[in-house]
């Protein structure tokens, strides 16, 4: 630093004889020479504000396009050519997206307590006992969440329409058919989102020191009490984190939201039923898609701005854990 | 082990007895590696029925022809024959797309399923690990305001497939709104050339449409595993490049890069895996006849009742990440001893 305004101090002297013939982009040129810091800081807002309008152009384009009244949507530039936020309302009459809202915090909800039981005794498991073979099953768990969930469409599709059967005791027992039920979403999005829960917790849990945990058992708590009253409840913050990623993660999923039933509210149908039940109607009412777009997403915008740490540490932990 | 005594001595002293006390009883007398794996015996479980057993189940149906008439869902058994069709294109009569691409042309690239998805894995990889690693600068600088720039970056992250791919729907769909115009009117896009006057009903304009609604949404992702390696890298290197005169940008070279090298590398293969799975912006923005991907192919085929075919991609679907992920494992093994 000291070295550089040294040399530059020489320049200075010699330019600053014919102060008036620079113009304004001359003299920025001179300034960033004698302080590079500067470009680089004007480099920065550049960038900045050009991710902030790349992120955010789709969410405007998306409220511009509801409050348009229907009549005026074509062509439809910057800002919109009229107001009319009715659509927010009428989007609930055309189709039942409060019910469409309803099932997919369900779903949710259901996923990520299966996940959070089941990834609490598995992080547990590998993050504060040794026992042989805990790296295999490791890796195969973390393998599974490799396969494309198209590999596990057809059984699973078979599976929950009840078409899969066994012989057991000289019966033919067919499974329960499952179909237009929470199950054929819900199974599949536990087993899909719950390798990255076990990997968030057992590093939590793995945290906590010994001591905690056998100061609990001489007081006669049983191992299980002691995972639920003693190391849970000491690991709350990746308690929430896994549970807010494995929330939002079905609230995004689409593959099994979309095959695994008919489409319709009344059948535990997500929101993704709900926007392509406006996308297929004959009158393509535009605006309504984009006000169902637009509720739609501010639950997960709501817990982006409350979360962000958790979201931000748990993906971090998650993917870089391996 | 005095702990497991000890409590064994509580249980007996509280004098309770019955199914709760015997449960517990038999839990402590267990071994450390029984009880891990009775711990782990409902994921386990859960996996097994929902992971493991379809797909071994898929690839069994990949070994039977599909059904030609009637109720059954699966023809005679015929083995490897589907694979064999299929990687040679004999398939393609019955299929909704191509499997292989049947030239070198532009037209056969872009109606086989393969090369489709391998574009828009390669296009939309590399630009989100570029538009990633900028976003990520910008986070690790300290400015007022960071907590918001960072809310903004992630929340396209957060948003569900369906409403991204609504949003590009939005976007694309003639007559809505300035990015694409009439033959009469064009607009900005539709005069330089990048996209046609329907671009959701073709292929390569989809593609394009596509990559870009995926870049859009996961840069996010990669910002914050970037990020989270720029954060452990120890500040006092950077002290002494300054010292020593070096500039921001050797400073970004010598130490930023080569130290966030492993990271990059682990982020893009997330990237990657999740990427050679696209369906759902597909389904919504545009449809799976006009740009046919893997996944794509799965379904379609699926729908149309060709139950063997449908196994035979997925199960090449799942081998072909499964050589990517391998790839990666292995460069990210050569990546790691060359850079310590």
């Amino acid at each position: 630093m000291s070295s550089e305004s040294r040399t530059d101090g020489g320049q200075t002297t010699t330019i600053e004889d014919r102060p008036l013939k620079r113009g304004p982009f001359s003299r920025w040129v001179e300034n960033s020479i004698k302080n590079p810091q500067r470009v680089y800081r004007s480099m920065f807002y550049v960038v900045t504000v050009f991710f902030l309008l790349t992120t955010l152009f789709p969410f405007y384009w998306l409220v511009v396009l509801a409050v348009t009244p229907p009549r005026l949507l074509s062509g439809v530039g910057l800002y919109p050519p009229g107001f009319n936020p009715e659509s927010f309302l009428i989007v609930f009459e055309r189709v039942p997206f409060h019910w469409f809202m309803f099932n997919s915090f369900v779903l949710g909800i259901m996923t990520t307590v299966i996940v959070l039981v089941l990834a609490s005794l598995a992080g547990y498991v590998f993050g504060r006992l040794r026992f042989p073979g805990k790296t295999p099953l490791m890796l195969a768990i973390l393998a599974i969440s490799y396969f494309p969930p198209a590999a596990f469409l057809l059984p699973l599709f078979e599976l929950f329409t009840g078409n899969v059967g066994a012989v057991i005791g000289g019966v033919y027992i067919h499974s329960p058919d499952l179909f237009n039920t929470p199950w054929p979403m819900v199974l599949p999005f536990s087993a899909l989102f719950m390798p990255l829960s076990i990997f968030i917790l057992t590093t939590f849990y793995g945290q906590i020191p010994d001591g905690l945990e056998d100061a609990a058992r001489v007081e006669g708590t049983t191992r299980l009490g002691a995972l639920f009253r003693v190391i849970v409840p000491l690991s709350a913050p990746g308690v929430a984190t896994a549970g807010v990623l494995t929330f939002i993660s079905v609230y995004n999923e689409f593959f099994f939201s979309f095959l695994m039933n008919n489409g319709e509210a009344e059948n535990w149908a997500p929101i993704v039923g709900g926007i392509l039940g406006l996308q297929g109607q004959f009158d393509t009412p535009y605006h309504l898609m984009a006000a169902a777009s637009v509720i739609g997403v501010l639950p997960v915008a709501i817990l982006v701005i409350i979360a962000q740490e958790k979201i931000v540490s748990g993906l971090t932990a998650g993917a870089l854990k391996e | 082990m005095a702990t497991e005594q000890e409590s064994q001595q509580a249980i007996r002293d509280s004098g309770r007895s019955g199914p709760y006390v015997a449960a517990v009883r038999w839990m402590e007398s267990l071994s450390e590696t029984q009880f891990a794996y009775l711990l782990l015996t409902p994921a386990l479980l859960l996996l097994l029925v929902i992971a493991v057993y379809p797909l071994v189940t898929t690839f069994g149906m990949s070994l039977f022809a599909d059904a030609i008439a009637g109720s059954a869902n699966l023809g005679e058994f015929v083995g490897l024959q589907n694979y064999v069709e299929l990687l040679t294109n004999e398939k393609t009569y019955a299929l909704p797309s191509a499997f292989v691409p049947t030239g070198l042309s532009t037209g056969a690239l872009l109606s086989s399923a393969l090369t489709v998805t391998l574009i828009f894995t390669l296009f939309s990889v590399f630009f989100e690990t570029i538009i990633g690693f900028g976003q990520a600068l910008v986070l690790d600088q300290d400015f007022r305001g960071r907590r918001w720039v960072r809310v903004a970056i992630i929340i396209p992250w957060a948003v569900p497939i369906v409403i991204q791919g609504m949003i590009f729907y939005l976007l694309f769909q003639p007559g809505i709104g300035f990015l694409v115009g009439t033959p009469e009117n064009p607009a900005l896009l539709n005069q330089l050339g990048v996209i046609g006057f329907t671009p959701l009903a073709n292929t390569a304009d989809s593609l394009l449409i596509i990559t870009v609604a995926d870049i859009w949404k996961t840069s996010a992702f990669m910002a914050l595993l970037i990020l989270a390696g720029l954060q452990s890298i120890d500040r006092s290197l950077y002290d002494v490049a300054r010292v020593s005169g070096a500039s921001p940008w050797q400073q970004f070279k010598m130490i930023t890069l080569p130290l966030i090298l492993p990271t990059v590398l682990v982020a893009m293969l997330f990237r990657t895996i999740a990427a050679m799975r696209v369906y759902g912006i597909i389904e919504t923005t545009s449809s799976c006849q006009t740009v046919p991907s893997l996944s794509c192919l799965v379904v379609t085929s699926f729908n149309q009742r060709l139950y063997g075919t449908s196994a035979t991609v997925a199960f090449v679907t799942a081998a072909i990440i499964g050589v990517v992920v391998s790839i990666y494992i292995v460069k990210f093994a050569d990546a790691e001893g060359g850079a310590f």
